[in-house]
C-alpha cells in the first residue's frame, strides 16, 4: 500500500511538471495554430536561470521569479523575431522552432557550460513527513500543490475573465474573433509570453526534483510534453491536465514495475492517439 | 517546357566538369584527410538529398529520418562483423538495409503521414526516440551507447576506393533522383507540397504519394547509413540519434530545398564547417559552439531565404536573365490599350 | 436622397495564385438591403471577406463613409461598425449564446445592453438557451446568433452571408422577418443564392459572375427582367 502511495505521489509530481511545461504549449497551439517546437528551450532556460539566481542569493523563491522573468522575456523576444514572420506556414514554423530550440540549447553551454549540474532541494522544501509507514517526500507535494494552484489560476482566468473568453473563442475560431473586432494578434502575444513562463518555472521546479540538469534536458522534457498535448487535446487546457497526471502515473508505475517499457509506454499512447484519435483523448470533438 | 536536349544544358556541364574533378582528386592530391572528408560529404549528401525528397519536393517535415540511417548502418554493422568481411556480404547488407527500412518506412507513413504537418513531426520525433531506446537497451545486438568496431572489406582499406565507390554510388542517386522527381509522379510530389489539397481534389491519392517519397527517401537514406558505418568501421546509436536528422535538415535548408543540388551544397558546407571549426576549436574555445552559428543561419535562412543558397541563386540567375531579355526586347507596337 | 455608405470600386482579390475577384464594383446605400447574387463559386463570399479584411484586396478600393479601408485590418474595420455573419456563421460552439454574445459586446455601456435587450426581443430563442453550448443549436438558432452577435454593437453596416442556407422555409421566414426588422437601424449587404428570399427583401441588387459585377440595379427591375435572371442565376 505504501509502495502504491508513494508511486501515485511521484508520478503525480512528475505529471504537474509536466502539465506545467504542456499548458503553454497546448494553449500556444490552441489559440496561434503554432506548434513550438523550442519549448524545450524555455524549459531549460527557466531551469538554469532559476537554479543559477537560487544559488547567487540563497531564495528558492527569487529563484522562482527568475524564472518567470527569463520565460517572458524569451518569449517576447521568440514571439516578434521568429514566430511573428512565420506566421501560418506550418512548414517553416517547425522549422525554425526546431532550429531555435537547437540555438537556445548551444547557448546554454555558452553561458553556462556544457556540464550536468547538480541541484539541491531548499532547505524549506527538503527533506520527507512520515505517516505511519508511507515516507511522503516535502518536495513532490509541494510541486503537486503548486501545480494546482496554477491551474486553478489559469482556469478561473480563461472561464471567468473577459480575456480568457477571448483566447478560448480564439482558440476556436481566431477569424471571427478578428471580425468581432479584437486584435488577436495582441493576445497571441500575451498567451505566448504566459506559456514561455509556465515552461520556465516547470523548468526550475524541476531541477531539484531530479537533483541535476544540463542543456539536452529541455528536449527530453519537450516531448513527454508533446505527448500529452496529443494525448490531451490540442489547444484543452484542461485536456493537458488530465494527460499530463496520466503520463505522469503512468510513467511512474511502468518504471518500477516494467522498467524496460517505462520510456517507451509514453510514445507508444501517443502514437496510438494520434492514429485513431487525433483530436485527443479528453476533448470532444470540435463541432 | 524547353525542348532543346537537356543533356548538354550549361548547367549539366559545369556538374560535369564537378565529377570530373572529384574524380581525378585524389590521384592529384594524397592527402588521407582531405580523402576522408569528402567521403564524408559524399556520404551526407546521400543522405540529405533523400532527406530534400521528403522536404524539398514533397512538403513533409520529418523528425525521424535519423532511424533509416541508423537501420542501414548497423545492418551493415552486424552483418560485416558476423558473416565474413567481404564485398558480397557488404552489398548484401546494403540490400537488407534498404529492404528493412523500406519495409519500416512504409508502415510508418501509411499510419501517420495522413496526420497533419504538425502531429507528422512529432509522431517521426517520438518513433525515433523510440527506436533510439530500443537500441540502447538491447545490448546484445547492438552494444549501445558504447557501439562495436568491425572490419571492412578488404577492398576498402584503400581509402581512395571506397572513396569512388561512394562517389559513383552519389551519382547514381542523384541521376536516379533527378529522374524520379521529373517523373509524373514527382510532378505530383510536388502538386502535393504546394497545395494537398488540390492535388486530392484533383483526383489523386495524396496518402498514397506521400508514402512513396517517404519509402524513397527511407531507403535512400538507409543506404547513406550503411556507407557511413563502413567509412568509420564502427557503429554506436549515434546513428539514430536526433543530430543525424537535424544535420540532413541543415544542409538541405542551408544548401536550397526542392533542387537536389542544393542539400549535396548544403553537406560540403557543413561537414567541412564541422571539421575545421571543431579543429580551431582546440585552440579557440569560442568555436566549440560554432553549431550556433549554424542554427542561427538557419533560422535567417527559413525567414528569409527559404530556396537556401542554391535556390537564391537560381533565383538571381533568372532575374539576371529576365533583366537582359528585358533590354533586348524591341517594341514592336505600340502597347495596346487594356481593354476594361 | 440615399447616401453611398459602402462602395467597392474594381476590386481584385488574390487567394494565393488565384485571381477570384476581377473586377467587382459595388455600391451600398444606407437603410437599403443590398442583395449580392451570382451563381456558385462567382466570388460573393470572397467579395464579403474583401470588404471585412479577411481576404484583403490586391487592387482597387473599398471605402466606407468617406475612410479608405482597404488596407486596414480586420478587426479595425469590424471597429469601425462593419458586422460579418460568414456562411458558417462562425460560431464558438463550445462557448453558451451568453458568451458568444459576450465576445463580441465591446463596451458594456447602457447603450449596448439597450441594444442587447433590442436584440434578444428579435430572437427571442437566445433568451431561452442563453447557457446552452453555441454547438448544440439549431441551425435556425445559429443564424440567429450569428446575426445577433455582428448586430449587438453599433454596426452601421452588416454583411451576412447566405443567412437561409440548409434551412427550413418556415426558418428562412423568420429569419427574413428578423433582417427586415434589422434593416430599420442598419444598412445591410446580403448574398443569397434564394433568390426568392433575396428578390423579397432586397432593395437593390448587384449581380457578379466570375469575379467582375455585370449588372447592378434595383432589384424590382430584377424580378421583371427573365433574360438576365435566365443568364446569371440560371433561373426563370
Amino acid at each position: 500500500m505504501d509502495l502504491i502511495i508513494s508511486l501515485v505521489i511521484n508520478g503525480l509530481a512528475t505529471g504537474m511538471l509536466i502539465f506545467l511545461l504542456a499548458a503553454g504549449l497546448t494553449l500556444i497551439f490552441g489559440l496561434m495554430d503554432v506548434l513550438n517546437f523550442a519549448h524545450g528551450g524555455l524549459f531549460v532556460w527557466g531551469a538554469y536561470a532559476g537554479i543559477f539566481s537560487y544559488a547567487y542569493t540563497g531564495s528558492f523563491t527569487l529563484g522562482i521569479i527568475a524564472a518567470i522573468i527569463t520565460g517572458l522575456i524569451l518569449g517576447f523576444i521568440m514571439e516578434k523575431l521568429i514566430i511573428k514572420p512565420v506566421y501560418g506556414n506550418h512548414v517553416q514554423q517547425i522549422l525554425i522552432t526546431l532550429g531555435t530550440m537547437l540555438v537556445l540549447q548551444e547557448m546554454i553551454k555558452v553561458f553556462f557550460g556544457p556540464n550536468v549540474v547538480a541541484v539541491k532541494v531548499p532547505e524549506l522544501l527538503a527533506g520527507s513527513w512520515q505517516v505511519g509507514d508511507i515516507i511522503i517526500i516535502k518536495y513532490r507535494i509541494f510541486i503537486i500543490i503548486f501545480g494546482f494552484i496554477v491551474f486553478g489560476l489559469f482556469h478561473y482566468i480563461l472561464t471567468r475573465t473577459k480575456i480568457g473568453l477571448i483566447v478560448r473563442a480564439g482558440v476556436m475560431n481566431k477569424e471571427m474573433v478578428q471580425a468581432l473586432g479584437i486584435n488577436i494578434k495582441r493576445i497571441f502575444l500575451f498567451v505566448f509570453m504566459t506559456g514561455a513562463a509556465l515552461a520556465a518555472v516547470a523548468g526550475v521546479l524541476m531541477a531539484p526534483y531530479s537533483g541535476a540538469i544540463y542543456a539536452e534536458l529541455g528536449m527530453e522534457y519537450a516531448i513527454l510534453a508533446f505527448i500529452v498535448v496529443v494525448i490531451g487535446g490540442m489547444g484543452s487546457f484542461q485536456g493537458s491536465l488530465f494527460a499530463a497526471i496520466l503520463v505522469g502515473l503512468a510513467g511512474s508505475f511502468m518504471a518500477y514495475y516494467v522498467p524496460y517499457l517505462s520510456l517507451a509506454v509514453n510514445m507508444i499512447i501517443m502514437a496510438v492517439v494520434l492514429i485513431f484519435r487525433p483530436q485527443g483523448l479528453f476533448t470532444a470533438a470540435k463541432g | 517546357m524547353m525542348n532543346k536536349p537537356l543533356l548538354l544544358s550549361r548547367s549539366n556541364i559545369i556538374l560535369f566538369i564537378i565529377l570530373l574533378a572529384l574524380i581525378a582528386f585524389p590521384f592529384v592530391m594524397d592527402s588521407r584527410t582531405l580523402t576522408i572528408l569528402i567521403t564524408q560529404i559524399l556520404i551526407f549528401g546521400i543522405l540529405a538529398m533523400s532527406y530534400d525528397i521528403l522536404l524539398g519536393y514533397t512538403g513533409i517535415v520529418s523528425f525521424g529520418h535519423a532511424m533509416f540511417f541508423g537501420i542501414g548502418a548497423y545492418c551493415t554493422a552486424i552483418m560485416l562483423n558476423d558473416f565474413e568481411s567481404t564485398i558480397g556480404t557488404f552489398i548484401g547488407s546494403i540490400i537488407v538495409g534498404m529492404i528493412i527500412a523500406g519495409i519500416l518506412s512504409f508502415i510508418v507513413g501509411l499510419l501517420t503521414l495522413r496526420l497533419k504537418s504538425h502531429f507528422f513531426a512529432m509522431l517521426t520525433m517520438a518513433i525515433s526516440g523510440l527506436l533510439l531506446v530500443v537500441a540502447e537497451k538491447w545490448r546484445d545486438v547492438t552494444r549501445g551507447n558504447d557501439g562495436f568496431t568491425f572490419k571492412a572489406p578488404e577492398v576498402f582499406k584503400d581509402r581512395v576506393m571506397f572513396y569512388l565507390v561512394v562517389l559513383a554510388l552519389l551519382v547514381i542517386v542523384f541521376i536516379a533522383l533527378k529522374r524520379f522527381v521529373s517523373s509524373p509522379l514527382g510532378r505530383v510530389l510536388i502538386a502535393v507540397r504546394e497545395n494537398e489539397q488540390r492535388t486530392k481534389s484533383l483526383g489523386f491519392k495524396t496518402l498514397y504519394y506521400k508514402v512513396i517519397a517517404s519509402v524513397v527517401a527511407g531507403v535512400i537514406a538507409s543506404l547513406a547509413g550503411s556507407l557511413y558505418a563502413v567509412s568509420l568501421r564502427f557503429v554506436n546509436t549515434s546513428v539514430l540519434t536526433m543530430e543525424v536528422t537535424l544535420d540532413a535538415l541543415l544542409m538541405t535548408i542551408i544548401g536550397g530545398v526542392g533542387t537536389l543540388i542544393g542539400p549535396l551544397i548544403g553537406s560540403v558546407v557543413i561537414e567541412s564547417a564541422q571539421h575545421y571549426l571543431s579543429g580551431l576549436a582546440r585552440d579557440f574555445p569560442i568555436f566549440e559552439r560554432w553549431i550556433i552559428f549554424f542554427g542561427i543561419i538557419y533560422i535567417l535562412a527559413v525567414i528569409f531565404f527559404p530556396k537556401g543558397i542554391v535556390g537564391t541563386l537560381q533565383m538571381k540567375y533568372f532575374q539576371w536573365k529576365n533583366k537582359k531579355n528585358q533590354l533586348n526586347v524591341v517594341p514592336l507596337s505600340k502597347n495596346k490599350e487594356s481593354s476594361k | 436622397m440615399m447616401t453611398s455608405l459602402l462602395k467597392l470600386d474594381n476590386i481584385h482579390t488574390h487567394i494565393g495564385q488565384y485571381h477570384i475577384l476581377q473586377g467587382v464594383h459595388f455600391e451600398a446605400k444606407e437603410g437599403e438591403v443590398s442583395v449580392l447574387l451570382g451563381r456558385n463559386g462567382a466570388g460573393k463570399t470572397t467579395t464579403l471577406k474583401t470588404i471585412i479584411g479577411l481576404t484583403p484586396a490586391s487592387s482597387g478600393t473599398v471605402t466606407f463613409i468617406n475612410g479608405d479601408i482597404t488596407k486596414k485590418p480586420t478587426y479595425d474595420i469590424a471597429n469601425l461598425g462593419i458586422g460579418y455573419v460568414p456562411e458558417d456563421q462562425g460560431i464558438f460552439a463550445q462557448l453558451s449564446v451568453e458568451e458568444n454574445i459576450k465576445v463580441a459586446m465591446r463596451k458594456e455601456t447602457d447603450e449596448s445592453k439597450e441594444k442587447l435587450e433590442y436584440v434578444l426581443n428579435l430572437f427571442p430563442d437566445l433568451k431561452k438557451f442563453w447557457k446552452k453550448a453555441g454547438g448544440n443549436l439549431s441551425g435556425g438558432q445559429k443564424q440567429m446568433l450569428a446575426m445577433a452577435r455582428a448586430f449587438v454593437n453599433d454596426s452601421k453596416l452588416l454583411l451576412i452571408d447566405e443567412p437561409s442556407k440548409g434551412l427550413a422555409p418556415i426558418v428562412i421566414e423568420k429569419v427574413m422577418e428578423a433582417i427586415i426588422e434589422m434593416k430599420k437601424r442598419t444598412t445591410i449587404v446580403l448574398v443569397e443564392q434564394n433568390f426568392i428570399m433575396a428578390s423579397k427583401i432586397g432593395d437593390s441588387f448587384t449581380l457578379i459572375d466570375d469575379g467582375k459585377t455585370v449588372h447592378h440595379g434595383q432589384m424590382k427591375e430584377l424580378i421583371a427582367d427573365d433574360e438576365l435572371k435566365h443568364k446569371y442565376l440560371g433561373i426563370g
